[in-house]
C-alpha cells in the first residue's frame, strides 16, 4: 500500500505535458527517492484517464483497455509516494471520481490532490486552439458565445467548464480531502522567472531536492492567430478524408507543433477586450472561493486574475490574409519536406520488395515448378479442371484454397 | 431536508416508483456520499415504467458514469446545494434522452462483454467440386449470402474465382454500409456521415459497383467479374440452387444503438473482440427489433443519382457482366426513417437493459 498519493488531475494548458515528460524519464531516479511515477510509455496515464473516464479519443482509446486499474494496481503495490498526473481527469464524474479514489486505496492513504491552474485569460483562447488541434471547426466567436452560456448546454461549453472550472473541479475531486491536501499551483502571470512554475510544480511533488533530466521536447507548443486560422480552414476542407488515426501525426503533429507552432513572430491569439470584464469577474469569484475553502496554494492566487487585454487586438475569425498565406506556404513546405521523406522511404521498401521478388523468380524458375505451374493453370481454365483440382486438394488433405 | 427529500427519491425508484422528481415529495435518509446524477436517476425510472429493472440492475445504473462526452452528472434542481459553481441543477424529465442513453450505453456495453460470443457458426466441409468465388458489394446483402454458402460447404476463394459483386439502389447501399460498420468499430451518427460521405464526393468503395469491378480487374479476367443487380442471377454464378431468404432490414434505431454501444465496448475489450462481440452478439440481440429501417433523406438523392449514372455509364463501357437492371442503383423515395431519433434509440436500449438482466434476448429471432 502507497503512503502517500499525489493526485495531479489538471488543468489543461498548465505545463502538464513538459512535467510528464520530466516524470517519465526520470522514473528510475524517482523510483531511488521513493516516489513510483507508474508509466509504461510517456501518455500511459493518458490512456489509463481514458479508461477511467469511458472515453473516445479517435481510436487512441484503443490502447486504454484495463489501463487505469493497472496503473492503480501499481500505486497500491509501492510502497512509497506515488504520482498520477493527467489534465482530462480534471472532467471526472462524481460517480468517476468515487471510483478513481477507492482504487487507489482511498480513505486508507494519504491522498492529495494537485491542480495546476492559469487565469482564463489565456486559457480561453488556448483551449479553442486545443480545440481546433482536435479537428473542430467552430470559429472562436462561437467558442466564445458557448461557454459564456449559462445553461452550458452543448459539449463544447460542458468540457470546457468540466476541465477549466476549479471550484467545480475541486468539488468533485476533492469533496471529502481536508483543505491541506488539496493543493493548487498557479501558473505565473506572463514574464515571470522561466522556471519559476518548475519550481512550483517541484514543490507539490516533493521534487525539489532531486536531481531531474529536464532535457524534455515534449510540450504542447501555442500556435498564432493566422496559424489557429489556418489549421481551422485545413480541418474544414479535410476533415472528412483524414482518418482520425492519420490527423494526429500529420495535421496536429506534423503542421501544428512541429511547423506553425515555431512561427513566433506572428500575432499571438488572445481574448477579446469586451470578454476581459467577464472573465475577470470569474477569475474574482474563484478566489475568492479559493481563499474560503482555505486549500494549499503553491504561487500566487493573483496569477489567476491574467494579463490586462492586448492592443491592438487581432481577431483569429478575420485574419490578415497575407499572414494565413504565409503560414500555409509554411505548412506547404512541412509538408513537401515529409513527403519528400516519405518517398524515400517508399524507394527503399520496394527495393527492398524488389530483391525479395527476383529471389523468388530464382527459386520458381526450376523446370518442375514451371511444369506444375502450366498443368495448374490449364486445369483451372475449366469446370472440369477445377473440379479435379478440387478432388486432388481434399485427396492431399490440404486446405481447400489455392495459394 | 433538500437532501433527504433526493433520498427519498432515490429510494421510490430503488423500489420501483416511477413518479416524476417535480412531483415528489417524500424523504429517506442519505444511502452514500453524493445523491446519483438526474441522468442516472431518470434513466431508472425510464427503466421503471418500462419494465421490472432487478436491484442489481437498478444499483449498477444509479452507480454508472456516463461514457463519451457530453453533460457531466447533474444534481436535482430543489435538493442541489446553492453553489455559484458548476451547471445548473435540472428537472431530471427535462435531460435529453441522448444524456440518458450515454449512461445506457455504459451499462450495455457491460453486459455485452459479460455475455461474451456464442459458439461460432458451423461451417460444413468444403466441397471439391464447389463453385470458387468471391462475393462483393453490398454488404448487407452479401454478408448472409456467404455465411449461407460457408454452412454448406462453399467456402469462398479458390483458384480463378468468379467474383460476383451485388448491388441494388445507392440509398439502400448506404444505409448499408453504415449499418454494418455501426456493428464494427463504431461510426458517427447517420446523417453527419451521410453529410461526410457527400462532401468527399465518393461513394465508399464496397458500394461502388464500378469500384469493385476495376479493383478485381488486376487479379482476374474481365469475364470472371459479374456485377449483379438481381438477385435471381447470384445462384447459378455460384454454382448452387438457392440463395437464403434475404434478411429483414433492421430497425433504424439498431445500427444507431450498436454504434454507440461498440463505442464504449472498444474501451472494455481489444478491438478484434469488439467487432466480434458487435456481429456476433449484439446484432442477433437487435436483428428482429420492429421499426422502419434507415433511408438516406431525398436532399441526398441528387448526387446519388449523378453517381449512378456516372456508374452505369462505366459498367456498360468497361464491358463487365452485368445481371439485371442498372437503373435500380437510382434512390427511391422511401418510407423509412430518415434520422434514428435519440428517444427510439433510448426505448430500445432499455428494452435491451430489461432484456439482458433476465438473460433473455429482447427478441424470439436469431439473426
Amino acid at each position: 500500500m502507497s503512503t502517500r498519493v499525489l493526485l495531479h488531475v489538471g488543468t489543461p494548458k498548465t505545463g502538464t505535458s513538459y512535467l510528464q515528460d520530466v516524470l517519465f524519464r526520470n522514473q528510475e531516479t524517482l523510483k531511488d527517492a521513493g516516489i513510483l511515477y507508474p508509466a509504461e510509455r510517456f501518455d500511459s496515464h493518458f490512456l489509463a484517464a481514458l479508461d477511467l473516464l469511458r472515453l473516445p479519443w479517435g481510436g487512441l482509446e484503443l490502447d486504454a483497455h484495463g489501463l487505469w486499474e493497472r496503473t492503480a494496481a501499481a500505486v497500491r503495490a509501492w510502497p512509497g509516494t506515488a504520482i498520477i498526473s493527467h489534465e482530462i481527469l480534471a472532467t471526472a464524474s462524481r460517480t468517476q471520481v468515487v471510483r478513481a479514489l477507492s482504487s487507489l486505496g482511498h480513505p486508507d492513504v494519504e491522498l492529495h490532490v494537485v491542480l495546476s491552474v492559469r487565469d482564463l485569460v489565456r486559457q480561453i483562447p488556448a483551449e479553442w486552439q486545443e480545440n481546433v488541434k482536435h479537428r473542430r471547426v467552430f470559429t472562436f466567436h462561437e467558442f466564445l458565445e458557448a461557454i459564456q452560456d449559462p445553461d452550458r448546454a452543448g459539449p463544447i461549453a460542458s468540457w470546457f467548464w468540466g476541465v477549466q472550472e476549479i471550484p467545480y473541479i475541486l468539488d468533485r475531486w476533492a469533496a471529502d480531502l481536508p483543505p491541506e491536501r488539496v493543493h493548487l499551483v498557479t501558473v505565473p502571470a506572463p514574464g515571470g522567472p522561466p522556471d519559476l512554475l518548475w519550481e512550483r510544480f517541484c514543490e507539490a511533488f516533493g521534487l525539489t531536492d532531486l536531481d531531474l533530466d529536464r532535457a524534455s521536447e515534449r510540450t504542447n507548443p501555442s500556435l498564432g492567430s493566422p496559424e489557429t486560422a489556418l489549421l481551422r480552414r485545413i480541418n474544414l476542407k479535410a476533415n472528412h478524408e483524414v482518418l482520425p488515426l492519420r490527423y494526429r501525426p500529420l495535421v496536429r503533429e506534423l503542421l501544428a507543433h512541429q511547423t506553425l507552432s515555431r512561427r513566433s513572430d506572428s500575432p499571438r491569439l488572445t481574448l477579446p477586450p469586451q470578454v476581459h470584464p467577464w472573465a475577470q469577474e470569474l477569475a474574482g469569484a474563484w478566489i475568492d472561493e479559493i481563499k474560503a475553502r482555505g486549500y494549499h496554494v503553491i504561487g500566487d492566487l493573483d496569477d489567476l486574475v491574467g494579463p490586462p487585454p492586448t492592443q491592438p487586438y487581432v481577431d483569429p475569425d478575420q485574419p490578415a490574409e497575407a499572414e494565413v498565406a504565409d503560414a500555409a506556404v509554411d505548412a506547404i513546405r512541412a509538408l513537401l519536406r515529409e513527403n519528400g521523406r516519405l518517398l524515400g522511404v517508399e524507394e527503399e521498401l520496394n527495393s527492398q520488395l524488389e530483391e525479395t521478388r527476383q529471389a523468388l523468380e530464382r527459386s520458381y524458375l526450376r523446370p518442375s515448378y514451371l511444369a506444375r505451374e502450366r498443368i495448374v493453370r490449364k486445369l483451372d481454365s475449366n469446370r472440369v479442371g477445377q473440379w479435379l483440382l478440387g478432388l486432388y486438394r481434399f485427396g492431399r488433405g490440404r486446405s481447400s484454397r489455392s495459394a | 431536508m433538500t437532501d433527504r427529500r433526493a433520498w427519498g427519491w432515490v429510494r421510490h425508484l430503488q423500489q420501483g416508483g416511477t413518479t416524476p422528481w417535480a412531483d415528489w415529495t417524500g424523504t429517506a435518509e442519505p444511502q452514500g456520499a453524493v445523491v446519483p446524477g438526474a441522468q442516472q436517476l431518470e434513466l431508472v425510472r425510464r427503466l421503471n415504467l418500462a419494465g421490472v429493472p432487478g436491484p442489481r440492475l437498478v444499483a449498477r445504473v444509479l452507480a454508472a458514469g456516463a461514457p463519451g462526452r457530453g453533460q457531466p452528472d447533474l444534481e436535482l434542481v430543489g435538493a442541489a446545494r446553492e453553489s455559484r459553481f458548476g451547471p445548473r441543477p435540472v428537472d431530471p424529465a427535462t435531460v435529453p434522452d441522448d444524456e440518458l442513453l450515454r449512461v445506457a450505453v455504459g451499462i450495455l456495453a457491460e453486459d455485452v462483454v459479460a455475455r461474451g460470443l456464442p459458439a461460432p457458426p458451423k461451417e460444413g466441409r468444403p466441397r471439391p467440386w464447389r463453385r470458387h468465388y468471391e462475393l462483393h458489394g453490398d454488404p448487407e446483402l452479401v454478408a448472409p449470402i456467404r455465411a449461407y454458402l460457408v454452412a454448406r460447404g462453399r467456402p469462398p476463394g479458390g483458384g480463378n474465382p468468379v467474383h460476383v459483386i451485388l448491388a441494388t439502389d445507392l440509398g439502400r447501399m448506404l444505409a448499408h454500409v453504415w449499418t454494418a460498420r455501426a456493428f464494427g468499430s463504431g461510426l458517427p451518427a447517420w446523417r453527419g456521415w451521410l453529410r461526410t460521405v457527400e462532401r468527399h464526393g465518393s461513394l465508399p468503395a464496397p458500394i461502388d459497383p464500378l469500384v469493385a469491378a476495376r479493383t478485381r480487374t488486376a487479379h482476374a479476367p474481365t469475364n470472371r467479374i459479374h456485377v449483379v443487380f438481381d438477385r435471381d442471377a447470384v445462384p447459378p454464378l455460384l454454382g448452387v440452387r438457392r440463395l437464403p431468404e434475404p434478411q429483414p432490414e433492421l430497425a433504424a434505431e439498431a445500427p444507431d444503438l450498436a454504434r454507440r454501444i461498440s463505442g464504449v465496448a472498444g474501451l472494455l475489450v481489444p478491438d478484434d473482440q469488439r467487432k466480434a462481440l458487435m456481429r456476433r452478439t449484439v446484432r442477433p440481440l437487435l436483428a428482429g427489433e420492429p421499426g422502419r429501417p434507415l433511408s438516406v433523406p431525398e436532399e441526398h438523392h441528387g448526387w446519388l443519382r449523378d453517381h449512378a449514372a456516372r456508374i452505369t455509364d462505366g459498367l456498360s463501357r468497361a464491358g463487365y457482366a452485368v445481371h439485371g437492371d442498372p437503373a435500380v442503383l437510382a434512390p427511391v423515395r422511401e418510407s423509412g426513417v430518415g434520422a434514428p431519433a435519440p428517444r427510439s434509440t433510448l426505448a430500445l436500449a432499455i428494452r435491451m437493459m430489461l432484456a439482458a438482466q433476465s438473460g433473455v434476448d429482447t427478441t424470439d429471432e436469431e439473426g
